[in-house]
């Protein structure tokens, strides 16, 4: 008999396809994946550290820099704990606007990422370019709101940092409009295609358990079937006052990943559509007036004490734990990172499926380097 | 900030099973695939809510507008006719930027070395810089505001170092970029330099920077300031000339208030204030001419 | 050629150079249309893709981008010809050579035009085939010459795809070569005169060169087996799996820079283009069209050979937007989906074609005596026979397709428990 010997490959931390600089252990029998050991830490830039020796407000334009997909979502996760710690209000206005924004993101988010899934899948930038072309309206958006397309910095302690330009909400019902359409046009595309049947059906399975027990969050732990949302389990902002659905999925494959993804963009789509009829009847201005000016954001003290506050980010939950000792800084800073976490059981969803199935799972977990490096 | 968990509505994605695959899901595919084609030779995506047509902006050629509140890098402005620059020097931006990029040195009164609300040097490291805003949104004086010139690519690294004679706008530069956010904050910044200009009118920075600006024209970065500045330096000269009469006019008109008010014997300071009421009716006099 | 060189080198040279500068001369006109063409191939692929995504794509070097592809041939020029310390040198620079001759040799058979084929060999098809099985070798020379992993296991992989498709692409062929009668790629054109469906049996009605075998069932199934056989031996979407960008970085590719990589490239979009020539001569008519029979009866040689070439130019580059459409629309399969594809799927469905198409002959040439008395069909004129032949495997070719695509649905795991010890038992 033929003698055969496994395989050692690294993929990355140069590779087109692992979202970043990322590395992974790939033992090989054939095209048949043994083992795999996540690397990570080549885009580690002191995230935390970096927080634990600034004010409050100045770790926010760093928050942008975590999930760079998703600055919106990421500022809010910051906000929300420096407001519960130190007890700031938000006025409802701005409380609509930030659920906006975040729903705004996670259309972005998970158009791009099922793009990019099926980049990974080797499909040619087709699907990719159609959600790249609506984000990029999106990003329009909210370059007239908060000055940046990705780096947006739009979040304040009590609020936000200016209102929504008269122009806004125009472009926002275009760009509503739009979108049924493209939610439609992208399903007929991709749903009930044969090749990417072939290529998700059963690939890179996550039984409920399985994912609990990593803790793993957000649309990879809803595709295993477990209805968690921080919009609902833990609500905040004005998401209590929002009617939505949670999809779920019921395998835990590449397939159910993709599905909710599709599923929560509608929702997304839904949250929009009654924050765009409410919020000239909601009250308050787009931020607390104490905390309305920058001095206020800057020498803010919050009292002694600790937090852990989270958000739904598009991947998952971001949850931020401070510990202040009544100074400007934060005594203790930490960033639970949904990309990180639901990145820990590649391992167990790689084994035993080919090469091949690898990246799809890897892009089906949707990770952005630079929250898992921090 | 605590709300009821509420109990969430779940339902289960539609995966579709027991659908006959035989090719159906790859040819509806190839059909959205070919609307785009077809419409891509037809028509333009110029509108979000349309979802195909060439989405392709030829970018040297053709731009697209940048909004009010867009943001690339710091400038300090200064005001347009006088020159005067709206830095004090109050260290707040210094203090708030997050990357720590920006560098102030505080002029001194030559005379007694006393430090004076005005700025000797401002370096502004671009290439650290993250474009936050804190440092426009921070400032007290609205000194230091954000560009909407991106085009900032340099294969050198000692020209992303800005100093403060490359770093300077005049103020109807930004008015131009935004001019809503502009009008917000005109009144009060006006008012603030006024006051600082009444308070110490030898110490703030004035008009030589606006003339180095013009000699330092091969400076890679200061290219795009320079063109702004080119053609702002034109009627610049024009507006310098409307200043000197202005304050020709304002010493005049201040002598023949001192002589008026001298017989009446009143104090100092009546006499102060009529002589800049004086100085501002003949600068707008000058800038009325100077609009002629 | 060499006709056409004697009058005007007659006297001057010996006549045996006047052969060999002849052949030159065809040969080098084949390989610079053949160049041409792969550079007009890459600038429509990335015009027609961008189309496709709302983009405008290479628009800035030349008129509408078109020197695009000369640009890039002079990047690569100039750029570093790089030997890995650790590859196999002679192999690593051998390869790209081994890779492209066979392609280039494979134009020598295809006939371009009316008139216009460069030798006409009587195993044409044979030849093609043959031929076309060599640039595997030329590709795991590459992947195992450049001692790298990714490359090694491209090149496994093409070699997998590239012996699993030649078994069903041979299958079609092998009908068509029955349909037909002969081997000769030139002669193939030449059968699908007429009107489309019922060909050239029907008397008294013009020669409309619309004859191809695509029109009948049988070609159309053998059309379909072998184009989608054609992708795979070509690497194009959805079997681009030997150069999975997202797995494997360029698969036997990877190592490859400068000049050594434009020669892959080329080798691999002239065997696109070559293979759309094979698929355009064997199904489509080739240079068959409307008006060539009527210019050739009218002794119009030359304006019936420009219309033939312009006809045949017209399908290779109709069967080259079919494959760039389906490389915008579709990602790819897995390798071993890709080998399950073959055999599982292509393979049946090119055995019963073969069936059909020995139905197909029966059906429209044999006597009354062939048929050994089963059937007599003498009576019916030749083109009853032919409806009759198009109805009977039009019949059997559903069936087939039907069948097969029963045999291949997916058999889910119905309930999540059932798929967790699916997945743990593999």
């Amino acid at each position: 008999m033929l003698q055969t010997q496994e395989l050692q490959i690294n993929i990355g931390p140069q590779h087109p396809s692992t979202h970043g600089v990322f590395r992974m252990q790939v033992t090989l029998d054939g095209e048949t994946v043994v083992d795999l050991k996540p690397v990570f830490g080549y885009l580690h830039r002191n995230h935390e550290q970096i927080a634990e020796v600034s004010t409050y407000i100045q770790s926010m334009p760093y928050t942008d820099r975590l999930d760079y997909f998703n600055s919106m979502t990421s500022n809010y996760g910051l906000a929300l704990a420096v407001e519960q710690l130190a007890g700031i209000e938000v006025p409802q206005r701005a409380n609509y606007i930030r659920a906006l924004m975040s729903e705004l993101t996670r259309i972005l988010n998970h158009a791009t990422a099922i793009g990019f899934i099926l980049n990974d899948m080797g499909a040619w930038q087709t699907a990719l370019a159609f959600s790249m072309r609506e984000r990029e309206k999106i990003l329009d958006l909210f370059e007239m709101a908060s000055g940046a397309r990705m780096m947006c910095n739009y979040f304040r302690f009590g609020g936000v940092v200016r209102d929504l330009p008269p122009e806004f909400m125009p472009q926002l019902k275009d760009l509503m409009q739009g979108l049924p359409g493209f939610f439609d046009e992208f399903e007929r595309l991709l749903r009930d295609n044969e090749i990417l049947l072939g290529r998700a059906v059963n690939v890179g399975i996550l039984p409920p358990e399985i994912a609990a027990s990593y803790s793993v969050s957000g649309p990879v732990l809803r595709a295993s079937g477990i209805a968690y949302d921080i919009r609902t389990a833990d609500p905040y902002g004005a998401y209590s006052e929002l009617d939505f659905d949670i999809p779920l999925g019921e395998v835990g494959d590449v397939y159910d990943r993709i599905l909710v993804r599709f599923e929560e963009m509608r929702q997304s789509y839904r949250m929009i559509n009654q924050i765009i009829e409410r919020l000239p009847d909601t009250t308050g201005g787009h931020i607390n007036p104490a905390m309305a000016s920058i001095g206020r954001q800057k020498a803010l003290r919050p009292p002694a004490g600790e937090i852990y506050a989270r958000v739904e980010s598009p991947k998952g939950e971001l949850g931020f734990y401070l510990i202040s000792d009544g100074s400007t800084r934060p005594y203790r800073y930490k960033v639970r990172a949904p990309s990180f976490i639901n990145l820990t059981p590649l391992g167990d969803m790689c084994r035993g499926h080919a090469l091949a199935d690898v990246v799809v799972i890897l892009g089906s977990i949707d990770i952005v380097m630079g929250e898992v490096d921090r | 900030m605590t709300h009821e968990p509420k109990q969430p509505n779940t339902y289960t994605v539609d995966r579709g099973r027991g659908r006959e695959r035989g090719g159906q899901g790859l040819a509806a595919g190839l059909g959205v695939v070919m609307r785009h084609f077809r419409d891509a030779f037809t028509r333009r995506l110029d509108n979000p809510a349309k979802t195909s047509g060439v989405f392709t902006v030829q970018y040297p050629e053709e731009r697209t507008p940048l909004p009010e509140a867009s943001r690339s890098m710091p400038i300090l402005l200064y005001e347009d006719t006088s020159g005067h620059e709206l830095c004090t020097s109050c260290y707040q931006c210094q203090r708030i930027c997050p990357p720590q990029v920006i560098h102030i040195t505080q002029a001194k009164d030559p005379a007694t070395g006393k430090p004076v609300p005005a700025v000797a040097e401002f370096l502004l490291e671009y290439d650290a810089c993250m474009s936050c805003g804190l440092c426009a949104e921070v400032c007290p004086f609205d000194a230091i505001k954000m560009d909407h010139d991106f085009e900032l690519s340099t294969d050198k690294r000692d020209p992303m170092t800005v100093n403060r004679a490359d770093l300077l706008r005049p103020v109807s530069y930004y008015a131009g970029l935004a001019p809503g956010h502009w009008a917000d904050v005109k009144d009060g910044a006006l008012k603030k330099l006024q006051g600082a200009v009444r308070r110490r009118s030898g110490s703030i920075g004035i008009a030589p920077y606006r003339a180095a600006q013009l000699a330092v024209v091969d400076a890679p970065p200061a290219e795009a300031a320079a063109e702004v500045a080119e053609p702002a330096g034109m009627d610049d000269k024009a507006a310098r000339l409307a200043a000197i009469r202005a304050r020709n006019a304002a010493k005049q008109s201040a002598e023949a208030a001192a002589e008026v008010a001298e017989p009446a014997g009143m104090d100092d300071k009546a006499a102060r204030l009529a002589a800049i009421r004086a100085r501002n009716a003949a600068k707008r006099q000058a800038d009325e001419d100077g609009g002629a | 050629m060499t006709p056409l060189l004697q009058p005007i080198l007659g006297g001057v040279v010996p006549e045996w150079l006047v052969i060999v500068l002849s052949h030159l001369a065809v040969t080098a006109l084949v390989l610079l249309g053949a160049a041409v063409m792969m550079m007009l191939a890459v600038w429509a692929e990335r015009r027609i893709i961008a189309r496709m995504q709302d983009r405008l794509g290479p628009n800035r070097v030349g008129p509408a981008g078109l020197l695009q592809s000369i640009a890039d041939g002079v990047k690569m020029f100039v750029k570093e010809d790089i030997v890995p310390r650790a590859a196999d040198r002679w192999i690593h620079i051998l390869a790209p050579i081994v890779a492209l001759a066979p392609v280039a040799m494979m134009l020598a058979v295809i006939p371009w035009g009316r008139g216009l084929v460069a030798v006409d060999l009587d195993v044409g098809v044979l030849y093609v085939a043959a031929v076309s099985s060599i640039s595997g070798v030329g590709l795991l020379m590459a992947g195992w010459g450049s001692s790298n992993r990714f490359a090694l296991l491209g090149a496994m992989r093409a070699v997998a795809q590239l012996v699993s498709y030649e078994i069903p692409m041979i299958i079609a062929i092998l009908g068509m070569v029955l349909l037909s009668g002969g081997m000769s790629l030139a002669r193939m054109p030449e059968l699908q005169g007429g009107l489309p469906i019922v060909g050239t049996t029907l008397a008294g009605v013009p020669d409309l060169g619309l004859g191809w075998f695509v029109f009948t069932p049988v070609g159309l199934l053998g059309f379909a087996i072998f184009f989608i056989c054609v992708l795979a031996e070509g690497e194009r979407t959805p079997f681009d799996i030997p150069e999975a960008d997202s797995e494997i970085i360029a698969g036997y590719m990877t190592e490859y820079s400068g000049m050594k990589f434009a020669v892959f490239y080329l080798a691999q979009y002239i065997l696109n283009l070559a293979l759309a020539m094979v698929t355009a001569v064997l199904f489509l008519g080739g240079w068959q069209g409307p008006g060539i029979a009527w210019l050739a009866a009218n002794g119009l040689d030359i304006p019936a050979a420009v219309l033939s070439l312009i006809y045949m130019l017209l399908k290779v580059w109709l069967l080259f937007f079919v494959m760039v459409l389906l490389r915008g629309a579709f990602p790819r399969l897995r390798v071993d989906q890709l080998l399950s594809f073959a055999w599982k799927f292509l393979l049946p469905l090119a055995l019963v074609n073969v069936g059909s198409i020995a139905i197909w002959i029966a059906l429209t040439n044999w006597s009354a005596a062939q048929w050994g008395g089963v059937l007599n069909l003498d009576m019916l004129a030749a083109w009853q026979r032919q409806l009759l032949a198009v109805a009977v495997t039009a019949v059997i070719n559903i069936a087939a397709y039907r069948w097969v695509l029963a045999i291949n649905q997916p058999q889910q795991p119905e309930t999540p428990d059932e798929l967790i010890g699916a997945a743990q038992a593999s």
